[in-house]
């Protein structure tokens, strides 16, 4: 289905209707989108006023100093979303010690207006220190709804209540930016589906839970890395059906690949990430994206070493095999040089020119002064190695050692690359999920609704009770709890006094600030190695109020396993044809077929 | 481990390479000398070096030779090798960490500390990391040790030649403790090193996993390669600009007793694809603080070079090996003990490379307008406690277009503080934190704008200023309009740019740095 970007909600309908189901015969539609991504990239999203402390209102300009490239001295970073003639300078100020210069009912009586007066289809309010007392944002976000009804203000300390300024503010911009049109897209996209009798869509957030298309509409920011969080929502499934609990992912398609981890059965969520440019510090499903992948063009660079990436055929003109003008080898021509991919059998209907492949391999080879196999070898070896690099970046950044974990390899490319990828790592253990290429689609079809809330804490932890923190945590739960909310998992950031970096800690009421000390000491030392001899510190709680995940079986005769007619096991070398992928057991490798479908494949 | 019959150790012999396997191996190395970086940046204290980045790491070889690092700042670039170097001149034994940061035995200046670990597998020495991070405090005559006002080294702090912090992985508590008996905030120090530690054991981690998995001989001939390889690209870029000639003068804004201009000067010549400075006619070493040893000189000159290069070329000392450099003996940029170098770590290094750029264009090669050309030090010290920070400001605008606004240029690339975190931590209000107007030189292109920071004290404390560009601006190219010199201000009075004021609780400090050079002339 094309997509239909000046309505992508057109689109979205249209697919369904293809699908030919009776809409009564569709429990539930569940979507993830890229609509706010493409809005922070193509900077198409609203006109947003910032307010923010005077003598601090140029943040978003001054970022946090750091050139764009580290050699390149003329790169830019992306502009920032709000220009600078659309601040507007608050004469407040809140300090660690109080409030040092009040919030006058003038003052923000005088910032409305001139708020008003630039016109702006929604307000974004950051002042300093708000995390800590947010009473002058509220007041202000009163004064500027009174003078201007019917515009949406968003509070930075709603958002993000955290410490640091410009990662609170460029995250509450985000979601000033992004929130006009994404409410518009799903108001739309809810309209079309009711009119067609389908069920009111849920959309998948970046942390990888569901929310309605009601709540999601004022949670933009939430959104911005939805696309990506459904094949490791989908991978966390299929692993707890298979009987394991951790996991590195790996999705590789055409033009890069998406490595996640899955820590007991459950995506790692984790605050940061940042969009085009725009840091977004909200909870968001760990994924690293490398551009490595089928399309992955090699070439050789002016010392002579053969390259993979990052730039790629795309789609189109695509590998040279699919015959659609591509001229230059990728990593898919690669596997087919080797005869690892069924020319028969790949890519709906295309058909692959294997000769063609194999020549342009060979013609690479030639300038190389190499034979044509060793060079296709190569050349998945490259682009095997940065895959390596980001799933290591994503497990030892977290104290995770690659070896304790499976490899959920899925993408049309997961289970091609899997085996090299786990002896890399010196993993042991690979599963290829039924529907390898489509696991996306039923991470979205099953993710239970999630939603999040966060609030300050700012406090050593030898200061935190009992019954002040539990009080935290339940005024937390309420305000994330939903009908649909079958389970509430909370998490403490935690850090050493004047550290900058916090680590999450779970926890629950009953919890005290020493049993938090306590459990992040093991976790620092698990971590990065080292204990320090200094007070401990909460800087924030957060909740994530969960509901029941949609169960999904696994089940012989279902759409979910075509490839396992009755247990297989195929030792590896072996190149097996799957649906919609095709597995590589490496020698000294030996594959399985699941009762759920798919393989586990193990070393021998 | 055996010695073979030459009697050199296993890990000394080299295998075969395939060259087909080049980036498979970059990537190997480059992700270690990362991770090292990450379990640092991840566990360390000071803001210094947790939010600002003030830090890098690197991983070296069987021989000592780098081969990936890791780097936010390119003052470190260059100098890491000779930390290592001067660590082996000490015959480490398998399992031992160095810490060091004498500038005259394989340091910079004295708050960059650099742990360096001697790689045990099986009882012999594999490899080497190294960490290098600048520290808020190491003694001296002032808080922070950027002190200005300095004479010789020993007045900048405590001075470490390479010295055992572990002997084969057993701590050394009294080296320890010796050290933090010598600083002003030995528990921040504490943190900071245990992290630095930390991330050295995890790249000896990585190292021996890699070691594991190619073998040694395999691995000692794949760096090899991969150190050819990038000197290859190097030489690539640089026989592509042909052999050209070109020549340079500039100065520095006075060593911190006089406000003389201190001169540097240089012909540069790219011949053969190699690149050739000789330095003759810069100063003989000055007597305020404001010289450099050889490493800092390198470490600029491989920036400037390193700026010409691809974007993807690994940082590795192959680079190095394309560079020649040639200065007078004991002068300002090649400085012998006991000459003190705190500030010119920072500023003269700045100085160095706006020089080379200068060269550079004389030569008729391509590059920007001059950028700001300082870091802005800056640190206050009190009662129990030091703050350092730098400051960012405008970057020169390029025949691609405007100078960026509010960053780092030349030698650093340091975050800022987040005025939160900072007025947290220390008692010091920022009344104002904004982008200097209007500052970035006039032209086709604009130069970038510089910053004004404005800095409240809460008690009494001292404030110590190393700044540059107050006097002479960042000159635009290609006809364009200088940048607007920065200003330094107590209570809206000037101050000089190098300088150590103490403050009472209320006074405010204002630094407001310098706009880029314009590129082409302005419509």
């Amino acid at each position: 289905m094309l997509s239909t970007p000046a309505d992508q909600s057109e689109g979205v309908a249209a697919s369904l209707a293809a699908l030919g189901a009776p809409p009564s015969s569709v429990r539930r539609v569940a979507h993830g989108t890229t609509v706010v991504t493409n809005l922070l990239l193509e900077r198409r999203g609203a006109r947003v006023v910032l307010c923010a402390t005077s003598g601090a209102s140029d943040l978003l300009e001054l970022r946090r100093q750091e050139r764009a490239a580290l050699y390149d001295l003329s790169a830019h970073h992306p502009p920032p979303l709000v220009d600078a003639d659309l601040v507007v300078a608050v004469h407040e100020r809140r300090t660690p010690q109080g409030v040092s210069v009040a919030l006058t009912p003038a003052e923000a009586t005088r910032v409305a207006d001139a708020v008003a007066a630039l016109a702006p289809e929604i307000v974004v309010i950051s002042l300093l220190h708000s995390y800590d007392d947010d009473a002058h944002e509220r007041m202000l976000a009163d004064a500027i709804g009174k003078r201007l009804p019917g515009v949406a203000v968003v509070q930075s300390a709603e958002v993000l209540p955290e410490i640091r300024e410009y990662e609170r503010t460029t995250t509450a911009v985000a979601e000033g930016y992004a929130r006009p049109r994404v409410s518009l897209y799903l108001q739309h996209l809810s309209e079309r589906l009711a009119s067609g009798g389908y069920p009111a869509p849920d959309v998948m957030t970046s942390g990888g839970g569901m929310r309605t298309a009601a709540e999601a509409s004022s949670a933009a920011a939430s959104l911005a890395l939805s696309g990506p969080a459904g094949g490791v929502v989908g991978s966390a499934a299929v692993l707890r059906a298979a009987g394991l609990d951790r996991a590195l992912t790996i999705d590789i398609g055409g033009t890069s690949a998406d490595a996640g981890l899955v820590l007991e059965g459950e995506p790692l969520v984790e605050p940061g990430g940042s969009v085009a440019g725009v840091p977004i510090a909200l909870p968001r499903v760990l994924v690293e994206t490398v551009s490595a992948g089928g399309g992955s063009i090699a070439w050789i660079d002016d010392g002579g070493a053969l390259r993979v990436g990052p730039r790629s055929a795309g789609a189109v003109p695509g590998p040279v095999a699919f015959g659609r003008g591509g001229t230059q080898p990728t990593v898919t021509d690669a596997h087919i040089a080797l005869g690892r991919l069924d020319a028969a059998r790949l890519s709906g209907g295309v058909t692959l020119d294997a000769a063609a492949a194999k020549r342009a391999i060979a013609a690479l080879a030639a300038t190389l002064g190499a034979a044509p196999e060793r060079t296709a070898e190569a050349i998945i070896a490259i682009a095997d190695a940065a895959m390596a690099r980001a799933l290591r970046r994503v497990s030892v950044e977290r104290g995770i050692d690659p070896r304790s974990c499976a490899l959920v390899a899925f993408g049309g490319g997961g289970p091609l690359h899997a085996c090299a990828l786990a002896d890399l790592l010196g993993m042991r253990t690979i599963l290829v999920p039924p529907h390898a290429g489509v696991l996306s689609a039923l991470g979205l079809a099953i993710a239970p609704e999630r939603r999040d809330a966060a609030s300050s804490v700012m406090r050593a932890a030898d200061a935190v009770d009992q019954g002040w923190f539990g009080a935290r945590l339940d005024a937390l739960a309420m305000r994330a709890a939903n009908a649909s909310a079958q389970r509430l998992a909370w998490h403490a950031r935690v850090r050493y006094a004047g550290q900058g970096h916090e680590l999450d800690i779970a926890c629950a009421p009953g919890d005290d600030g020493a049993a938090l000390a306590v459990r992040f000491t093991a976790a620092h030392a698990a971590r990065y190695g080292f204990t320090l001899e200094r007070p401990v510190e909460i800087v924030a709680v957060r909740v994530a109020a969960t509901g029941d995940a949609v169960a999904v079986t696994f089940t012989a005769g279902t759409a979910m396993r075509p490839e396992a007619t009755g247990q297989r096991t195929l030792a590896g070398p072996h190149v097996e044809t799957l649906a919609d992928a095709t597995m590589v057991v490496a020698p000294s490798w030996k594959a399985r077929s699941l009762p759920i479908g798919g393989f586990m494949v193990e070393r021998v | 481990m055996k010695r073979t019959s030459d009697g050199r150790s296993k890990m000394e012999e080299t295998a075969e390479f395939d060259p087909l396997d080049l980036a498979v191996m970059s990537h190997a190395v480059a992700m270690i000398a990362e991770e090292m970086g990450t379990v640092l940046e991840r566990g360390a204290l000071s803001p210094n070096i947790r939010e600002r980045r003030d830090a890098s790491s690197a991983l070296f070889d069987v021989n000592g030779t780098m081969v990936a690092q890791a780097a936010h700042i390119p003052v470190h670039l260059g100098a890491m090798p000779e930390s290592v170097r001067a660590v082996r001149a000490r015959k480490p034994e398998p399992g031992d960490v160095f810490i060091l940061n004498d500038p005259f035995h394989g340091g910079s200046h004295l708050p960059d500390l650099t742990l360096v670990e001697a790689i045990d597998i099986g009882g012999e020495i594999a490899g080497y990391t190294a960490i290098r991070a600048h520290h808020a405090d190491v003694g001296g005559m002032s808080p922070g040790s950027m002190p200005q006002g300095a004479t010789e080294l020993v007045q900048e702090g405590i001075i470490l030649p390479p010295v055992r912090l572990e002997r084969r992985g057993v701590p050394d508590e009294s080296m320890m403790e010796l050290i933090l008996a010598n600083v002003r905030t030995p528990e921040e120090r504490r943190g900071d090193l245990a992290a630095q530690r930390g991330a050295c054991a995890a790249g000896a981690a990585g190292w021996r996993a890699l070691v594991a998995r190619e073998g040694a001989p395999r691995l000692t001939a794949a760096c090899n390669a991969l150190l050819s390889y990038t000197e290859r690209r190097a030489v690539a870029r640089l026989s592509a600009i042909g052999d050209v000639m070109g020549r340079a003068e500039d100065w520095l804004e006075g060593d911190g007793f006089s406000t003389d201009p201190v001169p540097l000067a240089v012909k540069l010549e790219i011949r053969d694809g190699r690149l050739h400075l000789d330095f003759k006619g810069t100063s003989p070493k000055v007597r305020g603080n404001v010289n450099t040893p050889m490493a800092v000189t390198r470490a600029a000159s491989l920036f400037v070079l390193r700026t010409l290069l691809d974007d993807d070329v690994p940082t590795n000392e192959g680079i190095a090996r394309a560079i020649s450099i040639v200065t007078p003996d004991d002068c300002l940029i090649n400085a012998k003990w006991p000459s003190a170098v705190a500030a010119g770590n920072v500023e003269t290094s700045q100085r160095v490379t706006d020089l080379l750029f200068a060269a550079l264009a004389d030569a008729g090669v391509a590059v920007p307008a001059q950028g700001q050309g300082t870091m802005n030090n800056i640190t206050f010290g009190g009662d129990g406690w030091t703050f350092y920070e730098t400051l960012g400001g405008g970057q020169g605008a390029s025949a691609r277009g405007p100078g960026p606004s509010a960053v780092h240029v030349g030698m650093s690339n340091t975050r800022n503080t987040p005025i939160e975190s900072l007025e947290r931590s220390y008692p010091i209000l920022i009344d104002g934190y904004a982008i200097r107007r209007g500052s970035g030189g006039a032209g086709e292109f604009d130069g970038g704008d510089g910053v004004v920071r404005k800095y409240r004290v809460m008690e009494r404390c001292t404030v110590t200023l190393l700044t540059e560009r107050r006097a002479r601006a960042p000159r635009g190219a290609m006809g364009g309009g200088d940048g607007t010199p920065g200003r330094n201000l107590l209570n809206g009075e000037p101050l000089p740019a190098k300088c150590r004021v103490e403050l009472e609780a209320g006074d405010v400090v204002t630094i407001e740095t310098p706009g880029g050079g314009g590129y082409g002339r302005a419509r």
